[in-house]
């Protein structure tokens, strides 16, 4: 249980250019630590839970930096803040689930140092893991959520392996709706993953939320031109207004032509350690109306396969009502 | 000291006596000494200053990490200072240029109390690294008062609206209205409140915060 | 009356210090060769200490000293201690270290190394109530305010007696009863038998409680977050092992209190006894989380209620138990408020109340703003909207019916109150509320919102006497009005002293405000904590400013003539009443106080003062004309601070979330003092009752005692974005006879009054779900709306 804030020390890399970043990964590998906004990763430090030796700030890479208008939708460096992102015309005009999401992050002072890459990358909030417990995804061999006694309402629904924590990325299942493109760069290259598959649960890979290695970089965020200016759907459900994490939120993107909804994608935060595609509803609302009445037979089938821990089962008509919302909109 | 209003004889609170240190003969301590001047040149409190908190000697920086001698733009001062690797903005203007008007009350990024803006715009400086400031223009409470003693329309609004209870979070509320302002000069009152959400009130005075940001608003 | 100053609006003198950052709270002091502590807590909530070895720690360069209990008075259990080595919660501090940099002392107290022997901990009070359940303190599980634990425990048979979700009630640690309660209820048209529990919360404070320290000539030198000023000095000497006159308390501004800062706690004087031992200034910063653990928190409750009413709606008996969940301390008497609250505010015929405070292993709990009341508040009128509704009755009126007037009498020795306008308070909020109106919007539905409206009252006694008034006329004609109330925030530092103004009548620019430092040679004053202020300190200043009065009026006719009476005071003079032209400056007056000699000018004193105002008199004895006088005002009956909050809400029944649409609190608190003072505590408290209601508690892992919120995303307080953007005020301003110039305090119940009145607009939104518990989270309303169980058992305390 930490009561500490002070940091321990570390070295301090401030690259200017990806190459230079990429060769300090390398070189520092495991004891190195990269740095975007910092509004998470100072907090483990400070907590004194993780401790790199090297520190790599990859806030003066200018190539990370910026959104940028491509041939086939928008590519948004891994660096730019979340308050660039809400305030970007491009995005609030044709991509709003993004700059929604963005806008519901912590507070506006987050969201100004915030990156849209560290957002999507930060580790879970499982209040036992971030006490420096030897839980499972710390690399001991409990779960101290997952018991009759834990206190898990802010637990996972879905895909637990052990571990039952969850994403509390708000722009994370932005993305995921968005259909979006990540790309990684590494030793070897550029890489390029689909949003769908950037985020892993604990079954791939306990100790981590995304398929990003220690030597990689995220750079950059593509989102495809296919969903620009669709039916966007985003909402938070969290105890605050301001500085909250999600019990559940949602995101979506439809697609409607001649009131009959061509194409849909539903994502939901906050009930699994990835963001989670509903694909189920999605398939019932292809080729419907998006009224109310396909809303609420879709919305009833989203938490199917549900299994809930002692104090969230609550997360079951919330995530149904959401998706509902998402479909619907809320009347 | 702190309290320059004509009803408050509290002129001289708690002045602490001073301790020598041993003298030491390295380079660099001698340049914190200077550092420790300038200092106590430019603070607003006419305290003593200073400790060399978050300053740790036996620190060897790895080949490439930063340089810890950096000059940093404060209040559209150069203030030369010696920063950590893994010191806080907040540790370094309250514990070594002795501006300890932005105050630490989470150390987590999450109350706004140690708002500052960093080419304008607003940051929690517990939660930014010092050295990730180099070369950007840092604006504190202090840096809001004019030579003549007038305040920033926000200040003065906030005593005419009487905002604060207790002050604690005050700096940070007035630097978020101050930056509201310089990007959004007519706000509405949900605009204000959006603008001000990141900052904290324990004593609820959020709705009188609000009012002397309207009132900054429709003054200035 | 007439006033001058009382009830108008004026620039407080510490404002423009808050707003440019001047303002220096303890952590904003520095001295050359400080040194910085760091504390090292307990990672277990029960523990001994068998080992502990920092040698390693010793050895880094620049740490430059360790402090352990062994080195600090020894304050016996159940009162917190400034360091142990018996650990009593997770967070509990067991040593110190100081060194020249935060960076090195943080880095020191990772190479200590201590062995624990675990101890059993609870966390439920039932649990240890039950045979043979652990004890946090070595003298029992029972702690008493200010007093010693005992064991109580209940029988195994207490326990069976009671269904698995209802409050098994054993022997209690008090109680009282008055009137014929069986009775009551056996003539009742409806009873409620309801088992509750209400969360205990942190204070979270904005600023932590850092404390600076430093030695000179034998007087140890505090800097400490204080609410209060002389209150705490004699504490804060004893914990540092000094006379009272030897420690030097400075204090001028406190960020934020609510209680946990009013009166000495051990902890802060870590800094002093470190500084004492290396010979070093030292500053302890504190850290949020550790403000979480050292910085005090709401006693919970777990409880049963039983209210019979008639069928208008008059309650004709109740019957309270409350089990206070309390900290590892001896916690504030919460339970027992709790039982004098419902009999002032509801006025049962007649009553039974029982209680025990159960000491748990978790963090010292103190009083927080309405410290019981608050909690029975939320308790009681949800309750209150459950008989009205099911007896046919207006809710409004239901509260009416039973609400106290200035006869009323209380608790089980029937107190008296001094005077009581509740009833107007309700009427004045009804009114800006318009409640006819609003109340038929009830249930009204809107897409998937529906709209709840919510009524809430609370009470907080008011006030107390007894204290000395200190004033100083200089030479120069200057008023200098010495106060040891604290700066807690609320400003009533300044506008009781405006009092001293209105005597003495003279402009409030010709007044000096001496406050804040021991140096400042301030009178004997109550902390400023228990809504105490507004009341204490009119009578306190008022009683100082007489003496001062009548002291000029008594130089005046020895100067030129006549009796006292032959004169008055006004425009910084005291002049002849027939002819006005015949006078005294007040410059001219302090130097024939500071001639004359004698109780002129302090040399002589009444005997009947503090010998902490002695010692100030004695030190401004003849540098100008002293006022100075205890308070002998009479009193009759106990002052209320009383208030009502009505709210209206619309919730969606989709999420479970809701928005604060209006909020309207309104105050009885005697004259107004201070309009804008006091519509900082209507909504302040309003917004810490938002929090109460809807978001703040304590979560505690019952495996191994860890807390789960210790920062401020996960304990709660309510953000901008969490309350209404405007906040309506009203007050009755009607003066209470006791109070020269009629005053009340306030700030407490406006807490208590707004929760009760969100979780009653709450209830209304969902057509009479009464949850029993507070907070009222989304999930519960979740759970609530899809007809799902909820996920905590009845009793259940410290849980998500």
């Amino acid at each position: 249980m930490s009561t500490k804030d002070v940091m321990p020390q570390f070295a301090l890399f401030q690259p200017t250019d990806i190459e230079n970043a990429l060769d300090l990964l390398e070189k520092y590998g495991e004891r190195g630590w990269k740095v975007a906004g910092g509004q998470d990763s100072y907090d483990w430090f400070k907590d004194r839970a993780k401790r790199p030796e090297a520190v790599i700030d990859l806030g003066g890479i200018a190539a990370l930096h910026g959104i940028r208008e491509t041939a086939d939708g928008i590519e948004i460096g891994a660096l730019t803040t979340l308050s660039e992102i809400v305030d970007s015309p491009i995005i609030t005009e044709s991509y709003g689930v993004l700059a929604q999401a963005a806008g519901r992050v912590a507070s506006p002072q987050i969201r100004n140092v915030g990156t849209l890459g560290g957002n999507l990358c930060q580790d879970t909030r499982c209040w036992y893991y971030r006490s420096g417990l030897d839980c499972y995804r710390a690399g001991g061999n409990t779960c101290y959520a997952d018991t009759p006694e834990g206190m898990n309402r802010e637990h996972c629904l879905f895909g637990a392996s052990r571990c039952v924590a969850v994403t509390p990325s708000d722009t994370a299942a932005a993305v995921v709706a968005l259909d979006a493109e990540m790309v990684i760069r590494g030793p070897a290259g550029e890489r390029v993953v689909p949003a769908g598959e950037f985020f892993i649960g604990p079954a791939v890979n306990i100790t981590r939320m995304t398929v990003v290695e220690a030597s990689e970089l995220l750079v950059a965020v593509r989102i495809p031109s296919k969903w620009a200016g669709a039916d966007f759907y985003f909402e938070k459900v969290a105890d605050r207004n301001t500085w909250d994490f999600p019990l559940v939120n949602v995101a979506s993107s439809m697609i409607v032509n001649n009131g009959v909804v061509e194409d849909i994608r539903i994502v939901c935060s906050g009930v699994e350690c990835v963001p989670k595609r509903i694909e189920g509803a999605e398939q019932i609302v292809i080729g419907s109306a998006p009224d109310a009445e396909t809303a609420d037979l879709a919305g009833g089938t989203a938490s199917r396969g549900a299994t809930p821990l002692n104090y969230n089962h609550f997360k079951i008509p919330l995530m149904e009502n959401l998706v509902k919302r998402a479909i619907r909109g809320n009347v | 000291m702190a309290n320059d209003t004509h009803q408050d004889a509290n002129a001289n609170t708690g002045q602490p006596p001073v301790f020598e240190e041993a003298r030491d003969p390295v380079t660099r301590r001698a340049f914190i000494k200077s550092v420790i001047a300038t200092g106590a040149v430019a603070s607003t409190g006419g305290i003593m200053l200073v400790s060399l908190s978050g300053c740790s000697d036996d620190a060897t920086p790895a080949a490439g990490s930063v340089e810890r001698l950096v000059n940093l733009n404060i209040n559209g001062k150069s203030r030369p200072v010696d920063v950590l690797p893994n010191e806080t903005l907040a540790m370094t203007l309250r514990y070594k240029l002795g501006l300890t008007g932005t105050k630490l009350a989470c150390d987590r990024g999450e109350c706004g109390a140690c708002t500052v803006l960093v080419d304008d715009v607003t940051h929690n400086s517990c939660s930014t690294l010092t050295h990730s400031v180099r070369g950007r223009a840092v604006t504190t409470i202090e840096g809001l008062e004019q030579p003549d003693g007038t305040l920033h329309p926000v200040q003065q609004a906030m005593i005419d609206e009487l905002g604060p209870q207790c002050g604690f979070c005050t700096p940070g509320q007035v630097m978020s209205g101050v930056a509201l302002l310089k990007n959004n000069p007519n706000p509405s009152r949900e605009e204000a409140r959006q603008g001000l959400a990141g900052n904290l009130c324990r004593c609820g005075a959020y709705d009188h915060y609000l009012n002397s940001i309207m009132r900054a608003a429709r003054v200035s | 009356m007439a006033f001058k100053h009382i009830g108008k609006n004026f620039t407080p003198p510490d404002v423009r210090a808050k707003v440019t950052g001047k303002a220096k709270y303890a952590e904003d002091f520095r001295a050359e060769g400080m040194l910085f502590i760091k504390l090292l807590a307990s990672p277990m909530p029960h523990a001994i200490v068998r080992n502990l070895d920092a040698s390693e720690a010793l050895k880094m360069d620049g740490v430059v000293g360790i402090l352990t209990a062994d080195d600090v008075p020894n304050i016996p259990e159940p009162q917190m201690p400034i360091l142990t080595n018996h650990p009593k919660y997770v967070g509990d501090p067991i040593l110190a270290i100081a060194a020249t940099s935060e960076q090195i002392a943080s880095d020191a107290l990772e190479k200590v190394v201590i062995e624990y022997e675990p101890r059993p901990f609870v966390i439920d009070p039932l649990v240890s109530l039950f045979p043979g359940g652990p004890d946090v303190h070595d003298s029992g599980n029972v702690a008493l305010f200010r007093g010693k634990a005992e064991t109580i425990k209940w029988t195994a048979r207490d326990f069976a007696a009671a269904a698995e979700n209802e409050l098994p009630r054993g022997k209690p640690q008090g109680e009282w009863e008055h009137g014929d309660v069986d009775e009551g209820f056996a003539n009742a048209a409806l009873v409620l038998d309801e088992t509750f529990v209400v969360a205990g919360h942190p204070h979270q404070s904005m600023e932590p409680r850092s404390a600076f320290a430093y030695w000179e000539n034998g007087k140890c030198y505090l800097h400490a977050s204080s609410q209060s000023h002389t209150f705490n000095v004699p504490d804060y000497a004893k914990y540092c092992g000094v006379e009272t006159e030897d420690l030097i308390l400075i204090a001028e501004f406190c960020g934020g209190g609510f209680g946990s800062k009013g009166t000495a706690y051990p902890i802060a004087t870590i800094p002093a006894h470190m500084s004492k031992k290396v010979g070093r200034p030292c500053m302890m910063r504190i850290t949020r989380a550790e403000e979480y653990f050292l910085g005090s928190r709401r006693n919970g409750f777990q409880g049963n209620v039983k209210l019979g009413f008639s069928e208008e709606g008059r309650l004709i008996a109740a019957d309270l138990y409350v089990v206070q969940q309390g900290g590892a301390n001896d916690s504030f008497p919460d339970y027992a408020n709790a039982g004098e609250a419902l009999s002032l505010v509801y006025t049962p015929e007649a009553m039974r109340w029982k209680g025990i405070p159960i000491a748990t292993n978790t963090p010292p709990t103190g009083a927080q703003r309405g410290p019981g009341q608050n909690q029975l508040a939320c308790v009681m009128e949800p309750l209150m909207d459950k008989a009205a509704k099911t007896l046919g009755v207006d809710r409004l009126a239901i509260r009416e019916l039973n609400a106290p007037d200035s006869n009323t009498t209380f608790g089980g020795r029937r107190s008296t109150l001094s005077s009581a306008y509740l009833k107007e308070a309700m009427r004045n909020g009804a009114e800006r509320f318009n409640w006819e109106e609003k109340k038929k919007q009830s249930g009204q539905r809107n897409g998937s919102k529906v709209v709840g409206i919510g009524v809430g009252q609370a009470f907080h006694p008011g006030g107390s006497s007894g204290f000395d008034g200190l004033l100083r006329i200089a030479p120069d004609g200057k008023v200098h009005i010495h106060t040891g109330v604290g700066n807690l925030g609320t400003y009533s530092y300044a506008s009781t002293s405006r009092v001293s103004a209105e005597v003495l009548g003279c402009s409030w620019e010709n007044c000096v405000i001496e406050r804040g430092d021991s140096r400042r040679h301030l009178p004997w004053n109550l902390g400023q904590f228990g809504s105490n202020t507004s009341y204490t300190m009119t009578r306190t200043n008022y009683a100082g400013a007489m003496d001062a009065k009548m002291k000029l009026l008594e130089i005046a006719a020895m100067d030129m003539g006549g009796t006292a009476d032959d004169y008055d005071v006004g425009d910084d003079k005291v002049f002849f009443k027939a002819d006005p032209s015949k006078n005294l400056t007040f410059a001219q007056a302090a130097q024939r106080a500071i001639e004359l000699g004698g109780k002129y000018s302090g040399e002589e004193m009444n005997e009947d003062m503090h010998s902490i105002t002695k010692a100030s008199v004695k030190a401004l004895a003849g540098t100008g004309l002293i006022g100075a006088a205890k308070d002998n005002h009479p009193s009759k009956g106990l002052p209320p601070a009383l208030a009502t909050t009505f709210i209206k809400i619309e919730l969606d029944v989709e999420t479970g979330k809701y928005e604060i649409l209006e909020y309207v609190g309104t105050a009885d608190c005697g004259t107004v003092v201070h309009p804008q003072g006091l519509e900082h505590q209507i909504r302040g408290g309003g917004v810490m009752g938002i929090g109460m209601a809807g978001l703040e508690r304590i979560v505690y892992d019952p495996q191994n005692g860890l807390p789960a919120n210790i920062g401020f995303h996960q304990a709660k307080p309510p953000s901008y974005l969490d309350v209404p953007p405007e906040m309506d005020v009203g007050y009755v301003d009607k003066p209470d006879p006791t109070n020269p110039v009629g005053a009340r305090g306030i700030g407490e119940p406006l807490m208590g009054c707004a929760a009760s009145a969100l979780i009653s607009a709450i209830s209304d939104a969902l057509g009479g779900v009464y949850f029993n518990r507070t907070p009222v989270v989304p999930d519960m309303i979740i759970n609530a709306l899809a007809d799902r169980p909820q996920s905590y058992k009845t009793l259940q305390v410290s849980n998500q």
